[in-house]
């Protein structure tokens, strides 16, 4: 197909719009990081600084204990991630495939779970974690992963709903049983999905800043994303360590979604053919 | 009857009844273990009084007369919060859409504008909220520095009542690019035979756009209309800690009313009675767009192959 | 058959499940008591950055010297009170916390008046005598007091030799604050004379009525008559004039942000400013807040202390390291930090003699014998909610309501 150089002008200066407003505040930020105090916050802005300061990355990592945190993190994300895979697949393709007695009733149900404020919620979950010996551990934050999220177990099953019926039926016909037909033929072709909701779901498990706030007490504990939070007090903005841990904390889920970009570029029926 | 059996049927009959809920299974533990307890707590919780420093007293229905009856701030948090709904969710929806249609055109450099998109979402909340709070301060922020140049006098955007909302929308869009990564995988993922027979059959890019393209992502506009709406009506965290409800209140979403019930005035039986009221509306909205859903919304699994121009007219839907 | 087989793999995968649940609970360590016995206590700071380091430092010292007691620091930062707040709630607050909002959480805090009966007068006679006012509710002590801070005029050196205008002096009233603003003002280089939050916290703004011989509340707790009387409108009408003359700005935050840009020359603040805006480049100097004509310069005080929680399994153990967080030494370490509160620290430290320090507790020592509405008043932080709307009505730019009027409507 030709593509004609008006449509690409077109194209290109819309992306180029866009991108002004996704990038600038994001470069705002880089450049800050670089700055000085004193730069921060002169007015009239100072957009570069006179000389990098690199060191600014150093003593943010230094100031607490990032290595703990980072590891932390990485425990916390791999692990639910690993937890939501298994379980959402599972839960969204009994929801997508199968008919049978109190299906929709139990799906309004679920869906209704995304829907009840976190403020009320909170407390009574606090004691049940605490009847558990959960708190002060990186359990509250990971086991109810393995049980499967709303969101994620909502999003797949509207991909699963796209892929025709006739082809678990074959399968049935030809005796292969529930878990093969759900393994062998369903997991690769939701390979698309699976990887978007690894993305999404490390993505908001890895700037979760309120569970861990709750369920964790003391600094061997807390993740990344806490010790960010605490460069802010009550009355005082540590802006160059929040804006230099913001830079080094996008690294990782940036990457990941740069790798995972391929898998999700191929989209969920290109195995189905 | 058995003659008319279907073939759908017949599939289903060599399933085992108990099948499905094994697959389902996990959610129902879960559900039981980590939600159904604390839901049901926050519901007594409603009908008291607790000042979560002190023991709770049983008041009845009172919280809930007193937010219907006694507090202006419940109406007048709930119409800032449509409004903010009103707007956010078309415009995020819309906004998510055009950035996953850009970045699939054939054209170069897409693996660079997909990243650039998708950055902002990557970013934590905390310093989110800092970054906005810089650009729109009034008289020394970088925004109206920027306008100065163009002979614009910035309006005081976090000042400003009749600003601030757009403020708070435009701050929010910012994180778009995980709906834009949604819409985009369920993109990827038509076929590309459809397009190449409309093509042949004479259709331009928008004949394609509308009879192919948005039919085909109905599912996933479901998905993102319902969660989108679902996080605009709590929506929190931007202006707890961009505005914290101001100015004048007209940031003072239902979501802050809730947390600062809870957290700030330690009323806890009283945000319990919020929290439900709030509960109950979005429960309603979301059965309310499902039901709508099937008329616009099209599963390929519930309908008969008839070939693409049959998938409207398709009676055989059996939809929640 | 093959389903029985499905199900065997189904069972197995729910049962990994089950079983991380089951392993991780008993795997919890009993929270009260460590390992090697030592009786385990929370410590919960709002503090952050270095002062969260030093403080670190302090704990391990305590832990060395006790064979029995093992602190952990807790440090939450800005999102403190949501914290404790849900510590509260499900029973498991902290056994020590940092505190200044004595009268929301007193129901939660451990009274101290009998622990202090036992250490004698001198001990507490040591403290300055308006810190325990502060870290009281209902008659009751309950905090020991660890800092505090008075609010000052701040003001930018360099502006006012840019101006050629000389430093404000102590003994000064609001008209001549509004005259030197005036004067250092610049409207072409955008340089403010003096910058006040345009929405500003009612804790901290009764200090201007107590300064113009009024208050929000009588003893009884009444607004009306109080917060609407002439003398507080008087106040109002003052800092909306400043902001409608132009010289003056109203800012969105606490006005650090504004001051930092290096644009302002005068703001109100305590002394949570005084390394921030060093490290800002900003070359500063405190005086005591302006009089108003028939009043006299009174702060607010903003005080933190360190309480021990009601539910507390050892508070003894847990009042011998609050004695041990507000001693001599324990006030010296933390200098850099926060004021000290201790009579003999401030005399041995000569912070009298310090030029910006001194200047901190002349305000303490001019601002005895007031009470703030929070102690007054129920129901204070949704009494304060609406002040905080009334007042940033009056003064947010895009509104400047009428004192009288929205004062008046405000008590009704």
């Amino acid at each position: 197909m030709k593509i004609s150089k008006g449509y690409k002008i077109i194209m290109y200066s819309l992306l180029g719009l866009f991108s002004l407003y996704f990038v600038l505040p994001f470069v705002w930020v880089i450049l800050s990081a670089l700055k000085t105090e004193t730069e921060v916050f002169s007015y009239p802005p100072k957009i570069f600084p006179e000389v990098l300061q690199w060191k600014n990355f150093v003593d943010a990592w230094s100031s607490q204990p990032f290595g703990v945190y980072l590891k932390n993190s990485v425990i916390v994300t791999v692990m639910t991630t690993i937890g939501q895979l298994l379980s959402c697949s599972l839960i969204a393709y009994g929801f997508a495939r199968f008919d049978f007695k109190f299906k929709n009733t139990l799906f309004v149900l679920m869906l209704a779970t995304m829907m009840i404020p976190w403020d009320v919620t909170m407390i009574p979950l606090y004691m049940e974690f605490k009847m558990f010996g959960w708190i002060n551990t990186l359990k509250p934050l990971i086991v109810p992963s393995f049980f499967g999220s709303a969101y994620y177990i909502f999003l797949l099953r509207q991909f699963l709903m796209g892929i025709p019926k006739d082809l678990e039926s074959a399968a049935r016909i030809d005796g292969a049983n529930e878990f093969q037909i759900f393994y062998k033929i369903f997991i690769p072709i939701m390979k698309a999905p699976l990887i978007l909701i690894a993305v999404l779901n490390m993505l908001s498990v890895w700037n979760d800043y309120l569970g861990p706030l709750i369920y964790l007490q003391d600094q061997s504990k807390y993740t990344l994303a806490l010790g960010l939070a605490a460069f802010k007090g009550v009355h005082d903005l540590q802006i160059l360590p929040i804006m230099s841990i913001t830079l080094v904390m996008i690294v990782p889920p940036v990457v990941i979604f740069l790798f995972a970009q391929k898998y999700i570029v191929e989209g969920i029926s290109g195995s189905v053919k | 009857m058995r003659n008319i059996t279907t073939k759908k049927t017949k599939s289903y009959q060599l399933v085992n009844r108990k099948v499905p809920y094994l697959f389902i299974l996990p959610w129902i533990i879960g559900f039981l273990v980590f939600t159904l307890g604390p839901l049901i707590l926050s519901l007594i919780m409603s009908f008291y009084n607790w000042p979560i420093t002190s023991e709770p007293t049983f008041v009845g229905i009172d919280n809930y007369k007193t937010m219907f009856t006694a507090d202006p701030q419940f109406y007048k948090s709930i119409i800032i919060t449509l409004k903010f709904a009103a707007i956010f969710v078309p415009l995020n929806l819309a906004i998510a859409l055009i950035l996953a249609l850009l970045i699939t055109q054939p054209l170069k450099g897409m693996k660079f504008f997909r990243t650039i998109f998708y950055l902002p979402a990557v970013v934590s909340g905390v310093a989110i909220s800092i970054i906005w709070g810089w650009i729109f301060n009034s008289e020394y922020g970088i925004l109206n520095y920027l306008l100065s140049f163009l002979g614009i006098e910035g309006p005081r955007w976090l000042v400003d009542p009749k600003w601030a909302l757009l403020t708070i929308v435009i701050a929010s869009a910012w994180g778009v690019g995980i709906m834009m990564l949604i819409f985009y995988t369920n993109i990827k993922g038509i076929p590309a035979e459809l397009y190449e027979a409309a093509a042949i059959d004479g259709a331009g890019p928008f004949r394609q756009f509308f009879s192919i393209t948005i039919p085909s992502i109905t599912p996933t506009i479901l998905f993102n209309v319902i969660t989108s709406v679902i996080g605009a009506l709590q929506q929190l965290t931007l202006v707890l800690l961009l505005t914290g409800g101001g100015p004048l209140k007209s940031t003072y979403f239902y979501g802050l009313y809730v947390y600062n019930n809870a957290f700030k005035h330690h009323q806890l039986g009283y945000a319990s009675a919020n929290a439900w009221f709030m509960f109950i509306v979005i429960l309603v909205l979301t059965m309310l767009i499902f039901k709508t859903s099937s008329t616009w919304v099209f599963y390929e699994n519930e309908v008969k192959k008839e070939g693409k121009k049959g998938r409207r007219k398709n009676e055989n839907i059996k939809r929640i | 058959m093959k389903f029985v087989e499905f199900k065997s793999v189904f069972f197995l995968l729910i049962a990994v499940m089950l079983l991380l649940v089951g392993c991780s609970s008993s795997a919890g360590e009993k929270s009260d008591t460590t390992k090697d016995g030592k009786v385990k206590l929370r410590f919960a700071t709002w503090d952050v950055g270095d002062d969260v380091t030093l403080q670190q430092d302090m704990i391990d010292k305590f832990n060395e010297s006790h064979d029995d007691i093992e602190v952990v620091l807790e440090s939450y930062g800005s999102e403190y009170d949501t914290k404790i707040t849900a510590g509260m709630g499900a029973k498991d607050a902290p056994d020590i916390m940092y505190m200044w909002n004595y009268p929301q959480y007193k129901d939660a805090l451990e009274p101290l008046d009998s622990y202090l009966e036992k250490e004698g007068d001198a001990y507490k006679d040591n403290f300055y005598e308006t810190l325990w006012n502060y870290n009281s509710a209902d008659d009751e002590i309950l905090g020991l007091p660890v800092g505090y801070t008075t609010h000052v005029v701040y003001y930018n050196k360099a502006l006012f030799d840019e101006a050629g205008v000389d430093y404000p002096k102590s003994g000064w009233s609001w008209e001549d604050l509004q005259d030197t603003a005036k004067k250092v003002a610049n409207k072409d280089s955008k340089v403010s004379g003096f910058a006040f939050s345009g929405k500003p916290d009612p804790y901290d703004f009764e200090m201007f009525l107590w300064s113009n011989g009024t208050s929000y509340v009588d003893k009884e707790g009444n607004l009306k008559g109080n917060l609407n009387s002439e003398k507080s409108v008087e106040v109002f009408e003052m800092f909306q004039n400043m902001a409608k003359d132009g010289y003056a700005i109203t800012t969105e935050g606490s006005g650090t942000t504004e001051m930092k840009s290096g644009k302002v020359a005068m703001f109100v603040y305590g002394a949570w400013g005084l390394t921030p805006l060093k490290e800002a480049g900003i070359d500063y100097g405190v005086v005591e807040l302006p009089a108003f004509k028939s009043g006299k310069s009174v702060s607010i005080l903003s005080s933190s202390g360190i309480s021990i929680s009601k539910n507390s399994k050892h508070k003894d153990e847990a009042f011998e390291f609050i004695k041990f967080w507000t001693n001599e030494d324990a006030n010296k370490e933390r200098i850099g930090f926060e004021l000290p509160v201790l009579k003999s620290v401030v005399e041995s430290e000569q912070l009298e003699q310090d030029e910006v320090k001194s200047v901190f507790y002349s305000m303490l020592e001019q601002s005895d014998g007031y009470t703030p509405a929070s102690f007054i008043v129920e129901d204070w932080s949704k009494v304060s909610e609406n002040l905080q709307y009334t007042f940033e009505s009056m003064l947010n730019p895009s509104t400047l309501m009428n004192p009288k009027e929205a004062l008046n409507s405000a008590v009704e």
